[in-house]
């Protein structure tokens, strides 16, 4: 069983998969940051972009394949008008996105752990994060980032 | 990943190439800090100029580095992080708990005076 994927038109989608090796994860930067070279995007929100779906791959491959590189994790990109859309989808177990979410990692007692700071990194830096979890089936994370008018443009 | 080391005076530089994202990485680098303390080295600086970027696992594997540098009377700080690195270590705050040099002789030269960097 899979999750459903979300209806994202074909002339506007990529749709990359690769196997849960960590090494991987710089395919998947170079990918995104083509991408967001590709929209436009400026310098610091490709960055923040880009460290977003590592942290959602990162998770993927470690946490819910448990680096088994039988499990494929997916990424769908959807290249709007004015934003990116990214889906990053394992078949993992699941997990209690509230306890997950318990301890600020900025606080005094988080930000000496060596855990925990990878969803807290992708809501900080997107638009948009929302996690689809289905226990015992899969999570689908699906994250948004809107491109900023140039400075001096025509809302200037 | 890579890792070289190099000793200036009584500070060892931990110079680390490519991402710093898990893995492997974490032994590795837990045990070059290890090791340069029970060399009796107690100022201790990482490179990242040459680490592209860094994810929530490599910012765990620096957390603990701090952490074992510390128990064992030891100081990490950091220098030449990349302006992409830099936004991360803005968000988790770990720009509070790191200090942070632009160039390598001010990140050596900060060590003067430091009694808990003290070698041996």
């Amino acid at each position: 069983m899979t999750l459903p994927q979300c209806d994202f038109p074909a002339d506007r989608s990529i749709v990359f998969q690769m196997p849960s090796r960590l090494e991987l994860l710089v395919v998947v930067d170079q990918l995104v940051q083509a991408i967001c070279h590709d929209m436009d995007f400026d310098r610091d929100d490709t960055d923040a972009i880009a460290n977003s779906v590592i942290e959602a791959a990162t998770n993927a491959v470690q946490h819910a394949h448990g680096h088994d590189v039988m499990r494929p994790v997916v990424f769908r990109f959807l290249l709007g008008d004015d934003e990116l859309q990214i889906e990053v989808t394992d078949t993992g177990p699941g997990f209690d996105l509230e306890e997950v979410s318990a301890l600020d990692p900025t606080g005094p007692e988080g930000i000496l752990k060596s855990r925990g700071r990878g969803i807290f990194i992708m809501k900080a830096m997107m638009d948009r994060v929302d996690f689809d979890i289905q226990m015992g089936t899969g999570t689908r994370v699906c994250m948004a980032k809107s491109r900023r008018p140039a400075e001096g443009g025509d809302g200037a | 990943m890579k890792i070289k080391q190099e000793a200036i005076g009584d500070v060892y530089v931990v110079r680390l190439s490519g991402q710093l994202m898990g893995g492997p990485d974490a032994d590795s680098v837990r045990e070059t800090i290890l090791s340069i303390l029970n060399q009796g080295y107690k100022k201790i600086v990482i490179d990242l100029k040459d680490v592209s970027w860094v994810n929530s696992t490599g910012l765990g594997i620096l957390m603990s580095a701090h952490i074992t540098a510390t128990q064992n009377g030891g100081i990490v700080k950091l220098m030449r992080i990349s302006r992409r690195i830099d936004s991360i270590f803005m968000v988790t705050r770990l720009n509070t708990v790191f200090q942070v040099f632009d160039k390598e002789e001010d990140a050596i030269a900060s060590f003067e005076g430091d009694v808990t960097g003290q070698k041996n």
